[in-house]
């Protein structure tokens, strides 16, 4: 064979294969029509637990014992429902869940997550809303969480259109206080607002203190600075821009206040000079091993950082603004949604009403969480009674604020390069709130 | 003397085929084997290589040109995604700092692993085989664990500057990876550290097919150790150099996990490499179309530099 005709025949191998592909379906999952999705569109609902015996399975990857609690505990009300878990490490979780919800062996029951919104628009999820009128949801769980669960028919912009997951356990994030060492910074209170922990800061420093222990290298940064936001600026507008609702813009004469504020604790010297380098996580145990005043941080951290401190540590919402006294605060909730493709819908809907009953209370508050049907929560001490304060000060103020980086995919990688740019004042802030908006009108349009 | 060891081998080399097919009567009927024969040796190879490669590489350049977010059904996107590639600035500061990678993983690497092999592959020692396996113990533990602790080792109080401290050079230790110029050299150094070991074995393979007869020669002549390095040693180690630095480059330019277990891009994008990106987009942005497109671009790049590489250090005959 000459080398021409090799080469023809391996071109025309190639090219078969390629028409091959080409032939194959354009990527991605159809929304099933209307008539695929039995239940759930029909507008009656039964809240009564299926009573042949079933096995639902249950995805997730927040708090292993917690969840394996939940579903014996139920297992124990209803002997007929089995709940399986199976565990993914978060890293891992949400792109393995996006193939295994639309996959032919979906889990019954799955964790939500605020990157995994779009399932409900490839109509993966079950729409929960027939559900939370039957049981009756919004005199169950608090209104700030459950509007936090519910995605518009896009599948993009959040807090409004259909209930898509339940909480089973709200996080908070506040501020964590070193009792000894304010005591020798001269201050004799945990602040009040903005500008009395500034002052704070400043006596930290001169007493040689570490002001605020912060974890900049991941998502230690975005907790400090959107506390700032949550105080000084308005908190509808602030929703809505991370909801994603039209037209928000997150570049405002509050804002650019709030991110300078930040900005010159950083150039004060009231971070740590390796706050950049440093994780999350590694900033908590620096604060819970003495050094730092403040941390701000959420409940998540609560259960390891009174273990090490003990009655040294308090916690706190982080201070409003002076001129105001409506405390809020950003969370989020452990939450689960039903998969659309499950054959036991009624027997998981029933679970997820579990979550709001005392005995998962119980098992919530254990858990390092504050349970959605906080009076039902065991009485709590040491920092375990601070965070549920906290809670309660924070749901009667209906100041529950998401995370910021739900505002867009691409958000979390923008918000903790640009705080680590303008924590080494290499950013201005406008600037970096032009940054963000950006991110914002890509994913969300103008 | 050289001269004429080398002209035995070829004479011989010269020698062994005609004699060896003399002596095989079958060997003409061999060549009437139906054509096929050959491709039934090369189907199981062929088959693995086509399933894992071929079939997603090409399943990949399919994605490229749409937009999907890997949920929902995709939309044709045609070339779209390849321009905002190209016009992506994150983008092209990535491959900037990929090439600097370049740097660590192949110029430090190979240099360290020459130098090794020349101070090791001299003289045959005791316990050979130990040192082998210290420096490439590095290549056997997974490059997450070797990033993970890196990782602890560049923080404020980590074993890097703890050393610093312990010999009095405390004012420039540092949180290193929240450095704004540092930082991706201090991720390089990782590279450096992971594969010199592999370099250092590779050369001192190469080293010990070496003819003694040529470092006598040298000695006679009156080199050093340092122009016997240069004279002998470096020029019988093209062939491995070329490997090495084909792999080395691949590393640094594919680089994903050391980057994303040590920094993920910090401080303020400083340390992306195109890896890192790809793995955004696809799986945090939803835009698995750019994600493919710029995957199916970074390879063609890849591909590019190891076929100028092949060719700058090819043997010349």
């Amino acid at each position: 064979m000459t080398m021409a005709s090799r080469k023809a025949k391996f071109v025309a191998a190639g090219t078969i294969g390629i028409a091959l592909l080409i032939a194959g379906c354009t990527p991605g999952t159809a929304k099933p029509t209307p008539s695929d999705q039995s239940s759930a569109t029909g507008g009656e609902v039964s809240t009564a637990v299926p009573s042949d015996p079933v096995t639902l399975t249950l995805a997730f990857t927040d708090n292993p014992e917690m969840t394996d609690a939940l579903a014996a505990a139920f297992h124990e009300k209803y002997p007929q429902v089995t709940i399986e878990t199976q565990f993914t490490q978060f890293a891992d979780y949400v792109k393995s869940l996006r193939l295994s919800m639309s996959s032919d062996s979906a889990p019954d029951i799955a964790q939500y997550n605020a990157a995994l919104k779009d399932l409900s628009a490839a109509g993966l999820v079950v729409d929960l809303t027939d559900y939370e009128n039957a049981y009756g949801w919004d005199t169950k769980f608090p209104k700030s969480a459950l509007d936090m669960l519910r995605v518009d028919e896009t599948g993009k912009i959040l807090g409004t259109g259909s209930l898509i997951a339940v909480p089973g356990g709200l996080s908070l994030v506040g501020l964590y206080y070193n009792k000894d060492l304010m005591e020798q910074a001269g201050i004799s209170a945990p602040p009040t607002s903005v500008d009395e922990l500034t002052v704070d800061l400043e006596k930290a420093k001169a007493a040689g203190i570490t002001g605020l222990s912060l974890g900049g290298l991941d998502y230690g940064s975005l907790h400090a600075w959107a506390g700032l936001m949550n105080s000084m600026t308005n908190t509808s507008d602030w929703r809505d821009w991370i909801n994603g609702k039209g037209g928000a813009d997150i570049v405002t004469a509050d804002a650019i206040a709030a991110t300078t504020l930040f900005a010159d604790w950083a150039k004060k010297g009231y971070f740590p000079e390796s706050a950049n380098g440093t994780t999350e996580a590694d900033s908590a145990v620096a604060f819970a091993k003495g050094d730092g005043l403040f941390l701000v941080d959420g409940n998540w951290d609560a259960a390891a950082i009174g273990e090490t401190m003990g009655d040294n540590v308090g916690f706190t919402v982080f201070p409003p603004n002076s001129n105001s006294n409506k405390a809020v605060g950003t969370g989020f909730s452990v939450s689960y949604m039903i998969s659309s493709k499950s054959e036991n819908q009624a027997a998981a809907a029933a679970f997820l009403d579990f979550l709001s009953s005392p005995e998962a209370a119980v098992i919530e508050s254990n858990g390092g969480f504050l349970p959605p049907n906080a009076k039902a929560a065991p009485p709590a001490t040491g920092i375990q009674a601070d965070l549920k304060a906290a809670n309660e000060t924070i749901v009667s103020d209906d100041g529950l604020t998401p995370f910021p980086d739900f505002a867009a995919p691409a958000m979390l990688d923008s918000l903790t390069s640009g705080l680590q740019q303008v924590v080494a004042g290499r950013m201005e802030p406008k600037e970096f709130l032009e940054s963000l908006q950006k991110v914002w009108t890509a994913y969300h349009g103008g | 003397m050289a001269a004429d060891a080398d002209g035995v081998v070829q004479g011989r080399r010269d020698e062994t085929p005609t004699r060896v097919s003399s002596r095989r009567p079958g060997a003409a009927r061999r060549v009437r084997r139906p054509r096929w024969i050959g491709f039934a040796y090369l189907a199981p190879a062929g088959t693995l290589y086509l399933l894992f490669v071929l079939v997603p590489g090409m399943h990949t350049l399919w994605l490229s040109l749409f937009r999907w977010d890997g949920v929902t059904v995709g939309t044709w996107a045609g070339v779209d995604n390849y321009r905002a590639v190209a016009e992506n600035p994150l983008l092209r500061g990535a491959v900037v700092h990929a090439f600097v990678l370049v740097v660590f993983f192949s110029g430090f690497s190979i240099a360290v692993g020459l130098l090794m092999a020349a101070i090791l592959g001299r003289h045959r020692r005791r316990g050979m085989t130990f040192y082998r396996v210290v420096f490439f113990l590095p290549q056997v533990v997974p490059m997450v664990a070797v990033g993970i602790t890196w990782r602890w080792m560049y923080t404020e109080n980590g074993a890097v500057n703890q050393i610093l401290r312990a010999v009095g050079l405390d004012s420039i230790t540092q949180a290193w990876l929240g450095n704004f110029t540092l930082a991706l050299p201090a991720v390089g150094l990782i590279g450096t550290w992971a594969l010199s070991g592999l370099c250092f074995v590779l050369f001192l393979s190469g080293a010990q097919k070496i003819d003694n007869s040529l470092y006598e020669a040298a000695r006679m002549d009156g080199a050093g150790a340092v122009r016997e390095f240069f004279a002998v040693t470096l020029p019988a180690l093209r062939g491995e150099i070329a490997v090495a630095l084909t792999i080395t480059v691949v590393a640094a330019l594919a680089s994903f996990d050391i980057v994303y277990v040590t920094t993920n891009g910090s401080p303020g994008n400083t340390t992306t490499v195109p890896g890192l990106l790809v793995y955004r987009l696809a799986f945090t942005d939803g835009q698995v179309g750019v994600a493919s497109a710029l995957a199916v671009t970074l390879t063609a790049l890849i591909v590019t530099i190891v076929l100028f590489i092949q060719r700058l250090t090819r043997e010349t005959k």
